[in-house]
């Protein structure tokens, strides 16, 4: 499987990180959380309204909007 | 200082990590700095880590007594320190706001940046999360990029232990080459010998080896800096490489210390490096990222999955369907909780004790009459006004502290994101609001936790059309006078009405002066932890005690401001103090005033009179309106004798204590409001007021009740946290919304009522 931008995940899935957007709003605080290349993160569910989404990197939970997942480009 | 880094081993079933070279500390600045710690007089402990490791709960152990809280200067983010005596020498301990890097993204960030700076630390105490060290291990080793040495405590190993997770501390230890202690904070395990540890063992640590490229730029920029004296040297090389990150708030800084060379230089190795196709800010994340994982291999040799009662509760927490009636339910628990255990001491405060006292200086200053109707008249209310406050907040704060340590708020601003978004807000808004409904005050505190300004100052602006509890006996009295057959109703709709004009009116601010910033939004999830009670009953305790000193002197000054204009007379031959109320000062004015409110249906004197106490505290308008419409004699009371007093106040505490108590079972009782049980035996209270206002006035009045100024207390709030103007601007809008809901109720009502 190709790369897929992170929104493209159903809760249970998980992929590793290939590189965040330039542009990302939040490019220096999820480098922070370890979303660094190579790094797995599994999306482990959706919030009852459809978004936020909640993630899991490097045994961290928190929650991104869909939009700010179109940023964060990962493979399998 | 030598240490060796044992063999990484990489799984085979996953990416193979990129593994980072281990950089050993200079021996010369080594030497020194732990001379200089040796030497210090009274050394300087700074203690850091991430939020949620217990680094509070291990504070509290570790200092004690001794801990003063106070707040950092200009901010409103606690500052807790202790002076503290080890094995006979003295230090000074330094807790700074928790943390995930050191390149500030809060105000809480750029306090523990800006101290390890400026304060001159002579022993960085770091305090990890034991079952999240590789996330934890990223700060250290931005900790360890700083001359001075560090000793780490490693929290929470007993909770490591239940997901599964053993961390070999000696290892650790080994591979980071500074001291590491085990620690169990709640259970104050390891913290004896912890500050022991932290003086006699700290060093400079094992860091990162960035990429050639980096660690070229990072040493000429630190060479530069040589010859700046302003420069805390024990920074240079962290300053060096958050430079190179392009950390927004160290350019800041140093551009505005006059140091455009140094960044100016560091624009050009940039530019350098991204010519070469090196992204220096991914580089050294990968970097660090890459010896945390390392570190974390060596120090958690094997890891078993194992689900973990966090995720177990949020399965049902978050759920897709039962997550947000879940949460609505909490919140209405905690509303019936502060209802329940706090009004049986509020009672008690308004009513026996303050008699009781008034009694008391009635008949000690009988001489002087004059100074009798002022303590018995301002002062006395006055105080007593700021103490019935105090329950309902302690009893709030403690729940508030219980959801927020617990890890639940955090969800429920995952919860409620949605919903916050056209409003151009974050799901951490919506808690504020929800606290609003207990009280206004502790809910414009905890607009702090926003990131933005322009969201800590529309929340707290629209914060006040929140029913707070103080408004509900205005509700009830009314409903029960006028309605008494859809009491339950008119309440329910005052609250539903409070909350659309809040979101009507922060969608015009967002149209108007303060629109949304925009930026991403990441909410943390901590795991569930049960807070330790010591401690929130200390956060609860504190909350409330500062909310007594800040009320005070205003609601004193306004309480004998209302006293006196009651007490002058406007009328010729009337005397000071014993004029009636229509002919005092006040009553005049108040009449003077009134034809304003003739649009809304209660343009008399009365009416328009209650509403001036109410500025001071919302619950204070029934009393005022039972004063004016029956004429209580507020004033001197009947002298009790001492031994009476202190039986009377004994007896109606412990009345108090078992009603509350009593109560307790009843919590989880759905909510029945009052007004149906004594809709037909109507109180004099209610008989006057039916008799006084139409339907349509009455309904016109409460909607101006719920919508009008903010309490006084709540306005200095407002004016704690975001300035004065703002403050005033709140009260200005929300008396012309409040007039013009009302005119608005007052017509349409009167066509149906």
């Amino acid at each position: 499987m190709g790369e897929r931008t992170l929104d493209a995940l159903n809760p249970g899935e998980a992929a590793h990180v290939v590189d965040l957007d330039r542009l990302h709003p939040l490019r220096r605080r999820l480098l922070e959380l370890g979303f660094v290349r190579g790094a797995r993160v599994v999306v482990v569910r959706r919030a009852p309204m459809g978004d936020p989404v909640e993630l899991r990197v490097n045994g961290t939970d928190l929650a991104l909007r869909a939009s700010d997942l179109l940023g964060i480009r990962v493979r399998e | 200082m030598t240490a060796t880094v044992p063999p990484v081993t990489v799984p085979t079933n996953t990416v193979p990590p990129a593994t980072a070279l281990p950089r050993l500390p200079d021996e010369a600045a080594c030497l020194q700095t732990v001379a200089r710690l040796k030497a210090a007089h009274e050394p300087r402990v700074v203690v850091v880590g991430n939020p949620n490791t217990g680094k509070t709960t291990l504070i509290n152990a570790v200092a004690g007594t001794n801990l003063k809280v106070g707040n950092w200067a200009g901010v409103t983010v606690e500052k807790r320190e202790a002076r503290l005596n080890v094995q006979g020498r003295p230090l000074l301990l330094l807790d700074l706001p928790g943390a995930y890097s050191l390149s500030p993204h809060t105000p809480e960030e750029l306090i523990t940046r800006t101290a390890l700076l400026d304060e001159g630390p002579d022993v960085i105490l770091n305090v990890l999360d034991a079952g999240n060290l590789e996330r934890n291990l990223y700060l250290t080793l931005q900790l360890i990029d700083f001359h001075v040495p560090v000793a780490v405590a490693l929290n929470l190993v007993d909770e490591a232990r239940e997901k599964g997770l053993t961390v070999d501390a000696a290892a650790l230890s080994r591979v980071l080459g500074v001291p590491v202690v085990e620690t169990v904070a709640s259970k104050g395990q390891g913290t004896g010998k912890l500050l022991e540890t932290a003086l006699k063992g700290a060093t400079l640590g094992i860091g990162v080896r960035y990429p050639q490229a980096i660690e070229a730029a990072a040493a000429d920029l630190i060479a530069r800096m040589a010859d700046l004296p302003t420069l805390p040297p024990h920074a240079h090389r962290y300053l060096a490489l958050a430079l190179l990150e392009g950390d927004p708030s160290v350019r800041g800084r140093l551009s505005a210390t006059g140091h455009l060379p140094l960044i100016d230089a560091a624009d050009a190795h940039l530019a350098a490096l991204d010519a070469e196709g090196v992204d220096a800010l991914i580089e050294i994340a990968e970097a660090r990222y890459a010896r945390a994982g390392d570190l974390a291999r060596v120090a958690v040799p094997r890891a078993e999955a194992r689900r973990t009662l966090s995720e177990r509760l949020d399965r049902l927490a978050l759920h897709p369907i039962l997550g947000i009636p879940i949460f609505l339910a909490l919140v209405l628990l905690v509303f019936r909780l502060t209802f329940s255990v706090a009004s049986p001491f509020v009672d008690l405060i308004g009513g026996p004790l303050q008699t009781t006292l008034a009694g008391w200086a009635a008949a000690a200053l009988a001489w002087f009459p004059l100074g009798r109707d002022l303590v018995v008249g301002a002062i006395i209310p006055g105080v007593g006004t700021v103490l019935s406050f105090l329950p309902t907040l302690l009893v709030l704060y403690l729940a508030m502290s219980f959801l927020e340590d617990s890890g639940y708020m955090a969800r429920a601003a995952f919860l409620m994101d949605r919903i916050m978004r056209g409003l151009g807000l974050d799901g951490r808004a919506f808690i504020p609001l929800i606290l609003g409904f207990g009280c206004n005050v502790p809910a414009v505190s905890a607009t702090r936790t926003l990131e933005r300004r322009s969201d800590r100052v529309v929340v707290s602006m629209i914060l006040p059309f929140m029913s707070c509890s103080a408004r509900l006996p205005v509700y009830v009295v009314f409903a029960a006078a006028l309605f008494p057959r859809s009491g339950s109703w008119i309440v329910w709709s005052m609250y539903i009405l409070g909350m659309a004009v809040a979101f009507a009116f922060a969608w015009a601010l967002r149209r108007t002066s303060f629109p949304a910033e925009g930026g991403g939004v990441l909410l943390e999830l901590p795991p569930y932890r049960f807070p330790a009670w010591r401690v929130l009953w200390k956060h609860a305790w504190r909350r409330t005690a500062s909310f007594a000193k800040r009320a005070r002197t205003t609601v004193l000054a306004t309480v004998a401001g209302v006293w006196l204009l009651l007490a002058l007379p406007a009328v010729a031959g009337g005397k000071f103090a014993t004029v009636a109320p229509q002919d005092s000062v006040f009553g005049r004015v108040s009449e003077a005033v009134s034809p304003i409110f003739a649009p809304l249906g209660f343009g008399n004197w009365q009416a328009t009179g209650a509403l001036v106490p109410g500025f001071i505290a919302k619950e204070v308008v029934v009393g005022t309106l039972g004063q004016i419409y029956l004429g209580e004699q507020a004033a001197a009371p009947a002298p009790l004798s001492l031994w009476a007093g202190v039986q009377g106040a004994v007896s109606a505490t412990w009345d108090t204590i078992k009603t509350s108590v009593s109560a307790l079972p009843t919590v989880l009782a759905l909510p029945r409001l009052g007004t149906d049980t004594t809709a037909d035996q109507k109180t004099p209270l209610a008989q006057a007021l039916a008799a006084a206002f139409t339907p349509a006035a009455g309904l016109a009045y409460l909607v101006f009740v719920l919508l009008y100024t903010p309490c006084i207390v709540t306005v200095g709030a407002i004016a704690q946290e975001h300035g004065r103007r703002i403050a005033w601007i709140t009260v200005a809008y929300q008396m012309g919304i409040a007039w013009g809901m009302g005119f608005l109720t007052y017509q349409l009502a009167r066509l149906w009522l």
